[in-house]
């Protein structure tokens, strides 16, 4: 067991632990990006939501790397439940407990995220805003607890992640892309409501029908609409062709 | 474990109720799903044969990038 004495295990820990930091902010601005719908020209959505998805893999990888350096690691006595149950470490109780929450609320995010195609989409988006939570208390604890975060690049490091999520989160609060409003603001596709040059099937604007209706076309006007002949005063009813609202072909739409 | 014969087709459905117009499956399926100027996407209905193994790919890969798990793929056994 000369490997669990040696200070190698120790180092481990403390770099991986700035390791995740970073990775978890690249994670958490990726998937503010892909909430906030940028991408779509250059980068595509989804190639924003794959990435999100890939970097959550790596960084769980390292975090898995730090937890399991600092429990078998003999420098520290943590205990061999301290990973996952708080406030129960010998060594640092509130850093490591504080740690060990931010853990257990990632374990969350994860879990529901593997379980996603089995689970409400609502559950899963409620848990996913456990991983704001689960940063900050990171971040919390780097400071408390790790070795480098307070002084040097360390410390850097932690500011700009901090710097960055915060960014993040407050334009993530602004933005708010709600269902309407914001598809209608953000969407490439229908920023301009009322001109819509390339819609197939809008009815054009010298349609017949709605011309002989509409009230300010009730003069003669020598449109194509009025070289049919007028219908006498006598007619029945017009035409089921002749409503207002005139049938526009619906697009092939799945249900 | 059998090899199954790829008879019959599928059509990629979208539940209105979930989708909140992320246009993912767009970019996945060009092929399959169009959006309209909001960005809802307008799949279309026809089905697809099953042997489609390009499209089927593709449906695939809109079923997993939703953002809100609104799409679905649904076998159809007389296609065409």
């Amino acid at each position: 067991m000369i490997a669990l004495t040696s200070p190698y295990l120790w180092y481990t820990t403390r770099a991986t632990g700035l390791v995740t930091l970073v990775l978890f902010t690249l994670v958490v601005s990726l998937g503010t990006l892909v909430a906030n719908r940028v991408g779509g020209t250059t980068v595509g959505r989804f190639e924003l939501n794959e990435l999100h998805r890939t970097i959550a893999a790596v960084a769980c990888t390292f975090l898995a790397i730090h937890v399991l350096t600092t429990v078998v690691d003999s420098y520290v006595a943590t205990g061999p439940f301290a990973s996952v149950v708080p406030f129960v470490s010998s060594y640092k109780r509130l850093p490591v407990a504080l740690g060990t929450i931010a853990l257990d609320l990632m374990l969350a995010v994860w879990a529901s995220s593997l379980l996603k195609a089995r689970i409400a989409n609502a559950s899963w988006r409620f848990i996913h805003w456990f991983s704001w939570l689960a940063f900050a208390i990171a971040v919390v604890h780097a400071l408390l607890a790790g070795t480098d975060a307070r002084t040097g690049i360390g410390l850097v490091v932690v500011i700009v992640c901090v710097a960055a999520v915060a960014g993040a989160g407050a334009w993530r609060f602004m933005a708010r892309p709600t269902r309407a409003a914001g598809r209608t603001a953000l969407s490439p596709l229908g920023a301009e409501p009322e001109s819509r040059p390339g819609r197939p099937t809008s009815p054009p604007r010298t349609d017949p029908t709605r011309a002989a209706t509409s009230p300010r076309m009730s003069a003669p006007a020598p449109t194509r609409a009025n070289a049919q002949p007028a219908p006498r005063r006598d007619a029945p009813a017009p035409a089921p062709d002749a409503s207002p609202f005139p049938r526009r072909p619906r697009p092939g739409r799945s249900r | 474990m059998g090899v199954r014969r790829r008879v019959g087709g599928f059509v990629l459905l979208v539940n209105p109720i979930l989708c909140d117009g992320f246009g993912h499956c767009a970019e996945l399926a060009p092929d399959l799903v169009h959006v309209d100027e909001w960005g809802y996407p307008i799949i279309t209905t026809e089905p697809v044969a099953l042997s489609n193994l390009a499209a089927l790919e593709s449906a695939r890969y809109a079923v997993r990038g939703c953002p809100r798990q609104a799409l679905r793929i649904e076998r159809v056994h007389d296609a065409q």
